[in-house]
């Protein structure tokens, strides 16, 4: 086996060996076992490794480190007092170059042989594991070889765990997966082991595509859940197997878990964070924006981000042959190099041969790219991706790293970043829903604000009464607590929020029999859902307008929001209607500021379009659905409809609707009160009808205001009208008829 | 020893009054001091304390909200704090009690879980803030909602009474993240 591993092993380190040409293959060395002296004419044609920026030639330190790996490829010699010293030497050197630089894939190809192999004891195979940290990406053989040694049986349970829990934390860095997909039936079956099981489930989780979701697989895993109980990593690769086949696992499972696997097991998390850092310091130029081309982005993405750079493997490998011919370029492996993917042509053309980069975040920056895993169908992809962006999001979130404030304009840029994908793609990624989880019970409400409420009002369509206790219970309490401005921002983003689940769902209905969603909803429960969030924000209006002394800020932008909830049944052609709570109509009849009237008057307008047109429907018996609104809302329209046509109009303002007994009118001492609340005599519309009066009849010594009234009421509303008052016209053209002018 | 109870004093014209109370002198001050910039209508008045009882001898206004900061990275605050509860009538506790948790976002520091302090609020039936009161731009927020909290429990805010608030921050039966 040994020689035909040695001619793949160069081969992947021309593979590996990525970005730009000048990686070159500096630990190639080690490969070369014949003679240690040779090091020296080795590190002569090193010259343009870009790591010796950092050691400025200090070929020393890598010479040493060659030694250290030559030692440790060895075993231990077996004197144990010399044994001791020249081990802890050579750890030392190992480590120094793992935290500070990372290790080449070869050097991490050696290290996992010798720490698998059991030569050295299992604490010293513990201290390998830990300073294993890839320079930039670990080769898949090196992975394969590793998990052939797992089958020798020569290493303790302890490094086996350790073993797996480096793979899951270094899954984005192996170049490529398919052979370790091959081996999926193995790590199938490690899941027996009792304390690898939370481990593999993990990887598996992250390696399971479509096809390895099998019956038999199935049924062993609801096996061990019914021995182990209800574990959370078994339940994370039931539930995704339940999304990738729904048909084969009837077992309910809770759909709002979202967080399975804890991220603080990763041990290796600030050596990757510093590793990613370097590599962008590293990149010879920030690849250009191309999600620009979509809408512009002023700001120029700086020094190192968050986010990878694009760069498949494959590219590199071609592009260190000069001399290459196209029919090369295909017998190779036939993928188009990500780099080389600028326009939308080329996407078309090459769609057949794409492969996604290794590692998966690359993939936000590049709208081309986001094309293309809109229109492929393979879940896995997406599961990926989000993978991905939750541990970042929770790596680089703020407030996890209090003693490092300056980092907030980079992670404020970062979730701009997201967010822009979200809204190319319209569609929520789990990984932020779940973050904001973790995150929003700690938010300040203040610090990326606009971020954090525009993540919200992309959080995936669910059960509304699930979501609540996570996210709206907390987002009530900041709400509460806050500014107006806090507030109206917050509306803002619950309506945006509405109007993408109104999206989803309208979509949704005509695809029902298409996809297959994993929320298994009937229509009747998602409408339900919706209205929860309506009825929701309702009462943080009434709340709100109450805490706020009834501002007229606050006011216009709730009824935004009802700008949206009155016209779901023609604009989305979904069976709902909901109306706004008496703390909301109210006060906008009340309200001293016209514009608000107005607002109020459309509102109604459209909800009366949407009444009219459902009980159309459901008087023709064919399109009779299943759903028709209950009376009650027809009644709670029609006594609002009295009220204002009451107050406005037929100055009968107490009678009907908004019922004030009589007696205690006359407590009050109000003399006059009936058109008090008319079209003239509204506070909101009084300035109107003074500036009516004195433009008709400027010779009028008096402004009688009473005398609004017939041929000069209709006048005054022609008046009305041409000021700009399109609602009220709407309003007053549908719901009254004109032969009753006062 | 004397037992803080609401109602005992009348209230000042137009001052309302808060007591902080915690170990960490350095950060409640820079809390006070981020409070009293706040632009307000009422007459602020912060009072800080180290832990209850509160000395008997002195004449203080009447306190209309009782902040317990509890510093998840330290377990004596914990400690501290509940002792200082006993000493609060109870009548304190329909909304005039609020607990404020610092330090939550550096996990890796914290000896004291998260979810003890949510239990705590819980059975004291009080709100219970997050603030990492370090950073200066966080105490500022919090300051500001801290000082409305303060308006609405003094009575200052028309129409909404320190019960009321309660009732709409009263969290419910949360599923705690570790079950997630």
């Amino acid at each position: 086996m040994a020689p035909e591993r040695k001619v793949k092993n160069s081969q992947v380190q021309r593979r590996t060996s990525q970005g730009s040409n000048s990686y070159q293959t500096r630990l190639s060395a080690w490969k070369v076992r014949e003679d240690l002296n040779d090091s020296k004419s080795i590190s002569k044609h090193r010259k343009n490794s870009v790591v010796e920026d950092f050691e400025h030639g200090d070929n020393q330190v890598e010479d040493a480190l060659q030694i250290a790996v030559r030692y440790f490829e060895k075993g231990p010699i077996k004197t144990a007092q010399r044994k001791d010293k020249t081990l802890e030497r050579h750890f030392k050197t190992v480590e120094n170059v793992a935290w500070k630089n990372g290790l080449a894939p070869e050097g991490i190809d050696i290290l996992l042989n010798v720490a698998l192999s059991g030569r050295f004891g299992s604490a010293v195979n513990t201290r390998i594991f830990k300073c294993m940290i890839p320079a930039t990406l670990i080769s898949e053989d090196s992975v394969v070889k590793a998990v052939s040694w797992l089958c020798v049986g020569k290493c303790s349970g302890s490094t086996k765990v350790l073993f797996y829990r480096w793979l899951v934390a270094m899954f984005d860095f192996i170049d490529h997966k398919e052979q370790i997909n091959l081996l999926y039936g193995f790590f199938f079956a490690s899941l027996q082991d009792d304390a690898l099981c939370p481990y593999v489930c993990h990887l598996l989780y992250l390696l399971t595509k479509k096809e390895n979701v099998k019956p038999f697989r199935v049924r062993k895993l609801l096996d061990l859940q019914a021995k182990m109980g209800m574990q959370p990593h078994l339940q994370a690769l039931l539930s995704l197997y339940k999304f990738f086949v729904p048909t084969l696992i009837s077992v309910s499972l809770p759909v709002r878990k979202k967080i399975y696997f804890k991220n603080s097991e990763n041990l290796w998390k600030t050596a990757l964070l510093a590793m990613r850092q370097r590599n962008q310091g590293l990149a010879p130029e920030p690849l250009k924006l191309m999600l620009g081309n979509v809408c512009p982005v002023k700001r120029k993405w700086n020094s190192h981000s968050v986010i990878p750079v694009l760069n498949s493997c494959n590219y590199s490998k071609e592009s260190g042959k000069k001399g290459m011919n196209l029919s090369d370029f295909f017998s190779s492996n036939g993928s188009f190099p990500l780099e080389q993917l600028k326009s939308f042509p080329q996407l078309l053309q090459n769609i057949h041969c794409l492969e996604l980069p290794s590692q998966m975040g690359a993939v936000l920056n590049n709208s081309l790219l986001l094309h293309y895993i809109n229109c492929v169908r393979d879940e896995s992809v997406l599961l990926r991706l989000y993978h991905w962006l939750s541990q970042t999001l929770q790596e680089e979130c703020i407030w996890y790293k209090v003693n490092n404030y300056e980092h907030g304009k980079e992670f404020t840029n970062f979730l701009d970043i997201v967010i822009r994908a979200e809204c190319f793609l319209q569609e929520g990624f789990y990984s932020c829903e779940a973050f904001l989880y973790k995150s929003l019970p700690l938010w300040d409400g203040l610090c990326c604000r606009s971020q954090f409420l525009q993540l919200l009002s992309w959080i995936p369509f669910s059960s509304f009464s699930e979501v609540k206790p996570l996210l709206f219970d907390h987002l009530s309490r900041l709400f509460f607590t806050s500014t107006i401005y806090f507030k109206c921002s917050v509306l803002q983003c619950l309506k945006e929020l509405l109007q993408n689940w109104l999206l989803w769902l309208s979509m949704d209905i005509h695809l029902k029999s298409v996809t297959n969603s994993p929320l298994e909803t009937t229509l009747g429960g998602s409408m339900n859902s919706v209205s929860e969030l309506i009825h929701y924000v309702g009462w943080l209006s009434t709340t709100a307008m109450r805490l706020e002394s009834n501002s007229t800020f606050l006011l216009h932008f709730i009824l935004d929001f009802y700008e949206k909830v009155c016209d779901t049944y023609i604009n989305y052609n979904l069976p709902l209607v909901v109306l706004f709570p008496p703390g909301v109509f109210y006060p906008a009849l009340l309200s001293l500021d016209p514009s608000i009237l107005n607002q109020l008057c459309y509102i109604l307008d459209r909800y009366r379009k949407n009444l009219t047109a459902a009980k159309e429907n459901e008087l023709v018996p064919k399109t009779k659905s299943e759903f028709s609104f209950s009376s009650k809302t027809y009644q709670e329209f029609n006594h609002y409809l009295t009220a204002m046509v009451g107050c406005l109009w037929t100055s009968k303002p107490f009678q009907k609707g908004l019922y004030i007994d009589a007696k205690a009118l006359e407590k009050a001492a109000v003399a006059e009160y009936k058109n008090s609340l008319n079209l003239v005599h509204h506070p909101a519309f009084m300035s109107y009808t003074v500036s009516f009066l004195l433009q008709e009849w400027p010779e009028e010594r008096t402004v009688n205001m009473s005398s609004v009234r017939g041929k000069k009421w209709n006048w005054y509303l022609e008046y009305l009208f041409s000021e700009g008052f399109q609602g009220l016209k709407l309003f007053i053209q549908s719901s009254i008829h004109h032969s009753s002018v006062p | 020893m004397s037992v803080l109870r609401p109602l005992d004093k009348l209230p000042g014209l137009n001052t309302a009054t808060i007591l902080l109370v915690g170990t960490d002198d350095v950060l409640l001050q820079q809390l006070a001091g981020s409070m009293l910039k706040e632009d307000c209508a009422s007459e602020l008045k912060v009072h800080l304390a180290k832990s209850l009882p509160l000395p008997s001898d002195v004449n203080r206004p009447r306190i209309d909200l009782i902040v317990f900061v509890v510093n998840l990275h330290s377990q004596h605050s914990l400690r501290n704090v509940e002792e200082s509860l006993h000493h609060v009538d109870s009548t304190f506790f329909l909304g005039k009690v609020s607990f404020l948790a610092t330090g939550a976002g550096q996990e890796s520091h914290c000896s004291v879980h998260r979810n003890t302090v949510v239990k705590l609020a819980h059975t004291y039936r009080s709100p219970l803030l997050f603030c990492d009161l370090e950073v200066e731009g966080f105490r500022t927020t919090m300051a500001q909602r801290l000082v409305r909290m303060l308006q609405i429990c003094a009575g200052h805010v028309p129409g909404v009474s320190a019960l009321n608030l309660l009732s709409l921050l009263r969290s419910t039966e949360n599923p705690s993240l570790e079950d997630l």
